[in-house]
């Protein structure tokens, strides 16, 4: 069974959590839930499969070094966070996390993304494909148009039928496309084991050329 | 008038009478000593009563009471004493200048500090008549009566005043140019503790309120839970103490007693009363405790804590104590987890530090340090030393000019015969000409001078001026170089230190005077020789110390106005940040406090879909709300939120999201763009979802609802507009892209 730990210091994000996991097909228990970090490293939070990481959001930013470092030994990290601002969300997935999803996605994604992260195969929210469709700075991956388009597009009608329809391509072609733009991702700025095994997945799976990337 | 120019005055107003008490002092005393009076005893009784009223004077005007009485009296009191030069002063070609005229001069040059121009061209007037008036009186038709004296004390009145004027002007740039520098330091700390209050409060509703409502929409929770209104109370708290904290403050010690409130530890405490602090430090301190009591709970084995609160002048010291198991913290590797470094971290980013003492079984304190934020602002002293040295360096340069020009200049076309060769004579005075220009053109450019070199050729030209002055004229009015010389010295090391500037002055004069005694038959006697070096030197040593008063002057009056500005500053970031909250609590009293309140006493059921949908509909407001105030005003949003609103009044939950830099738009492009949303949202029922992505060089506002068809509209104005259908949803998106 699929294994979470929640670090999150909202009761009611725990009991929202707990819930979803439950639906779930399979299952996924939550294993351990704590205010603070501790929690994803301790006994059984240690042994967990993904982490679900709230950014603990206070006066002075978000934490981030917890993130690094939960990143650094290996974990999967799903950033679960109120924050929805470009900057936070690709800091987070510079510095390695799975993926980021805002509290609202949270109803239609987190399974989702729990099970996308066992299996190492990448995940992208919409709010995330914002984040990416929209980015500026100077060190960010090079998009296709075609992948920008699919990317913009998911962002603003989460659905991937009608991403599809609009841009008359099929449902795969959509998702690979923002496989394609997450893998990208993975392959520039800070180095994290986590983004190198997607990387290193994609291009064993023909998802992606090296000279793509 | 400004802080820098106000103490200005107050110092310059204290050299002058300082340097006219002495100089006076010193000038009337040695002509006692030196000379002999026509009436000794009058004199005696003149000069004690010049010198005690001098003091007298002094006094009262830097207690600064019915000041314009008391320079009317000196002007008579000096008047009076120039009058009385029949008794006072021996008429003697070799005396130099006499005790009264060196009074007279330095009570008039100093007059500049002291009273208004129109006073002190009376005042200057009326005294330079009596000593002239005196000088007839004393010595009709002799050596003492000279119209020279009254010219050239005139011009010195008037080179004072231009001096003062300077320094003055100097003084006001200095003001000015602080006071723009302020108001930009004012804006970015008012700026900045909006920012942080903002951070603190954003986080705060996001962590807490935000997060419940979200979650009760989500439809979570199937019951009443005990822990749902616990965490809707402290909700509640999180919100209402947005208007609690007053001038930009809160008390630490209500902070602390919550967090311990929501641990099961018995806490003794010892703290002040109250302890208020910036609200980042408190917010920061006490997420801190929170952590470090956490780690009791957990880890201690114990039910109680002791929280000790200090505070002096650099900052807050909390200690959190417990007597629990404790740890070995040379056992925690560095690189792992935990709530050594977590507490490190949090205090580090404030400016602070965390410490941990534990063993184990010796029970473990925590201590907290956070410094009190007081920004330093360095710069200022520099900037207004420059300025002020600037000012009077200009001033020093216009009298050198003045006196190479005015006076030296025709003393060597009229007095050919006093010379031994005139071209020397010329070229030493070319020389120091060329000096001033060359100080001159450095102000100017506001550089350095080099001052060695500089000082080398100005020695060397009062050495050639003195050797080819004929020995019987020498330190006469003839020997321009003597005393003038003096001017270029004071010029060129106006940055040093007095003692250095006095040092090199001195040996100058001392140059010239070994030279002149060496080849005998001076022009004036010894008493002569003082009284007229006195007159000249005094001026010259008085520049020199302005100019070091004026250095530290600088320093003094930077921490003033420091002073005044963080008050002002203080007071404006107090109003703003009160404003800002007023504000906010405003727009979350009516709709998610009474929520919350319901969810906190049990009245609304969390499980009922009325509830849920009006949870789900203030999350979503609420994260507009909090989005909103964290970026800067945008007219593309706000042109949409007034439907927005209006939508969710009708009970359409809207999901808003935004991405992307945008450029301004054009007011006709941003009506098309937005009309298409804005018609779709009037109709629209069930969930609506409408985002803005902003790429640089396009913005598209896209809008996914059921509602009405959208009418058919021609593109326009950079705008196109796409729509899809999707079984009863309609997508609609508008493209505005930038011209090519």
């Amino acid at each position: 069974m699929i294994s979470v730990v929640v670090v999150d210091d909202h009761p009611v994000v725990h009991a929202g959590v707990r819930a979803w996991c439950a639906l779930a097909d399979p299952p996924i228990e939550v294993v351990a839930w704590g205010t603070d970090v501790s929690v994803a490293w301790l006994p059984p939070g240690a042994g967990a499969d993904v982490v679900v990481l709230d950014l603990q959001l206070d006066v002075t930013g978000p934490a981030y070094g917890n993130l690094k470092r939960l990143v650094d030994a290996g974990r999967q990290v799903i950033v679960y966070s109120m924050r929805a601002d470009r900057e936070t969300v690709l800091t987070c997935l510079d510095i390695g996390a799975f993926t980021y999803l805002t509290k609202v996605e949270g109803e239609e994604h987190l399974v989702g993304a729990i099970t996308a992260a066992v299996a190492a195969a990448p995940y992208t929210p919409p709010a995330l494909s914002g984040a990416f469709g929209t980015d500026d700075r100077p060190h960010r991956p090079r998009l296709s148009p075609r992948e920008t388009e699919v990317l913009l597009e998911w962002f603003h009608c989460e659905s991937k039928e009608m991403v599809a329809r609009r841009l008359h391509l099929t449902v795969h072609r959509v998702n690979s496309c923002l496989e394609r733009v997450r893998v990208k991702y993975a392959n520039v700025g800070r180095e994290a084991p986590t983004k190198a095994a997607l990387v290193a997945r994609a291009l064993q799976d023909g998802l992606i050329t090296t000279d793509e990337l | 008038m400004g802080a820098v120019e106000e103490s200005l005055l107050r110092q310059g107003l204290r050299y002058a009478l300082g340097l006219r008490l002495i100089v006076v002092a010193l000038s009337s005393t040695a002509s006692l000593l030196l000379t002999e009076a026509p009436r000794q005893g009058v004199t005696v009784a003149v000069v004690a009563g010049l010198n005690g009223w001098n003091l007298w004077y002094a006094r009262e005007l830097l207690r600064g009471t019915r000041t314009a009485g008391w320079i009317v009296a000196d002007i008579a009191v000096m008047c009076a004493v120039c009058l009385t030069q029949l008794w006072t002063v021996r008429s003697d070609p070799r005396g130099g200048g006499t005790w009264v005229l060196i009074a007279m001069v330095i009570t008039v040059v100093t007059y500049a500090w002291q009273m208004p121009w129109p006073a002190l061209a009376a005042g200057t007037s009326a005294i330079i008549a009596a000593h002239y008036a005196g000088a007839m009186i004393a010595d009709p038709g002799g050596w003492l009566v000279s119209e020279a004296v009254v010219a050239w004390t005139a011009a010195e009145v008037a080179l004072s005043w231009a001096l003062y004027r300077f320094v003055r002007r100097s003084a006001r740039t200095a003001d000015r140019t602080i006071e723009r520098g302020q108001e930009m330091r004012r804006t970015a700390a008012v700026a900045t503790a909006r920012r942080a209050d903002e951070r603190e409060y954003l986080a705060a509703l996001h962590d807490t309120a935000s997060v419940t409502l979200l979650m009760i929409g989500n439809g979570v929770l199937t019951e009443r839970e005990a822990w749902l209104a616990e965490q809707a109370r402290r909700d509640l708290r999180e919100i209402g103490r947005s208007d609690a904290g007053h001038h930009g403050e809160l008390d630490l010690i209500g902070l602390l007693r919550e967090v311990a409130a929501q641990t099961p530890l018995r806490v003794s405490w010892r703290t002040p009363e109250s302890l208020a602090l910036p609200a980042v430090d408190a917010v920061s301190l006490s997420r801190g405790v929170r952590e470090a009591l956490t780690n009791v709970v957990r880890h201690a084995g114990v039910d109680h804590a002791e929280i000790s609160v200090r505070r002096d002048a650099a900052g807050v010291t909390v200690d959190i104590a417990d007597e629990g198991a404790g740890f070995d913290p040379g056992l925690v590797a560095p690189d792992r987890h935990g709530v050594t470094r977590s507490l490190r971290e949090r205090m580090a980013r404030r400016g602070g530090e965390a410490r941990i003492v534990s063993s184990p079984g010796g029970g473990t304190t925590v201590t907290l340090r956070c410094p009190l934020s007081e920004p330093e602002v360095p710069g200022d002293e520099g900037l207004i030393a420059a300025g002020f040295q600037r000012g009077l360096r200009w001033a020093v340069v216009l009298v050198s000019l003045a006196i190479l020009v005015l006076l030296d200049l025709p003393h060597l076309l009229t007095g050919r015969e006093a010379y031994t060769q005139l071209g020397a004579q010329f070229a030493a005075w070319a020389g120091l000409l060329g000096t001033t220009l060359v100080a001159a053109v450095a102000t100017w450019r506001d550089r350095p001078v080099k001052r060695w070199p500089l000082l080398a050729v100005v020695l060397v030209c009062s050495v050639v001026a003195t050797a080819t002055v004929r020995p019987e004229y020498r330190l006469g009015p003839a020997h321009w170089s003597e005393g003038d010389a003096g001017w270029q010295v004071v010029l060129i090391l106006l940055d040093s230190r007095v003692a250095v500037l006095a040092a090199v002055l001195g040996a100058q004069y001392l140059l010239t005077f070994a030279q002149a005694a060496a080849d005998g038959q001076a022009a004036l006697s010894v008493a002569g020789v003082v009284n007229a070096t006195w007159l000249v030197l005094a001026f010259q040593l008085a520049v020199g110390m302005i100019a070091a008063v004026l250095r530290g002057l600088a320093v003094s009056s930077a921490q003033v106005v420091r002073a005044a500005e963080q008050l002002r500053t203080s007071e404006e970031v107090a109003r703003q940040l009160h404003r800002d909250r007023e504000r906010r609590y405003a727009d979350l009293a009516t709709t998610a406090v009474p929520l919350l309140e319901g969810l906190a006493d049990g009245k609304l059921d969390p499980a009922e879909q009325a509830v849920r949908e009006e949870c789900a509909a203030e999350a979503a407001r609420m994260r507009r709300l909090l989005t909103e105030y964290s970026t800067v005003p945008d007219p593309l949003v706000s042109e949409l939120r007034a439907c927005i609103e209006r939508a969710e009044r009708r009970g359409t939950p809207v999901s808003f999201a935004e991405y992307g830099t945008r450029p301004e738009l054009p007011p006709r492009a941003l009506r098309r763009l937005t009309e298409p949303a804005v018609e779709a949202l009037a109709t629209a029922r069930g969930k609506v979802r409408l985002t803005i992505a902003g790429t640089g060089d396009a913005v598209t506002v896209s809008v996914i609802a059921r509602c009405a068809p959208p009418p058919e509209v021609p593109d326009g104005d950079g705008v196109r507009r796409s729509t899809v259908l999707d079984g009863d949803r309609w997508w609609i998106q508008s493209v505005w892209r930038e011209a090519p």
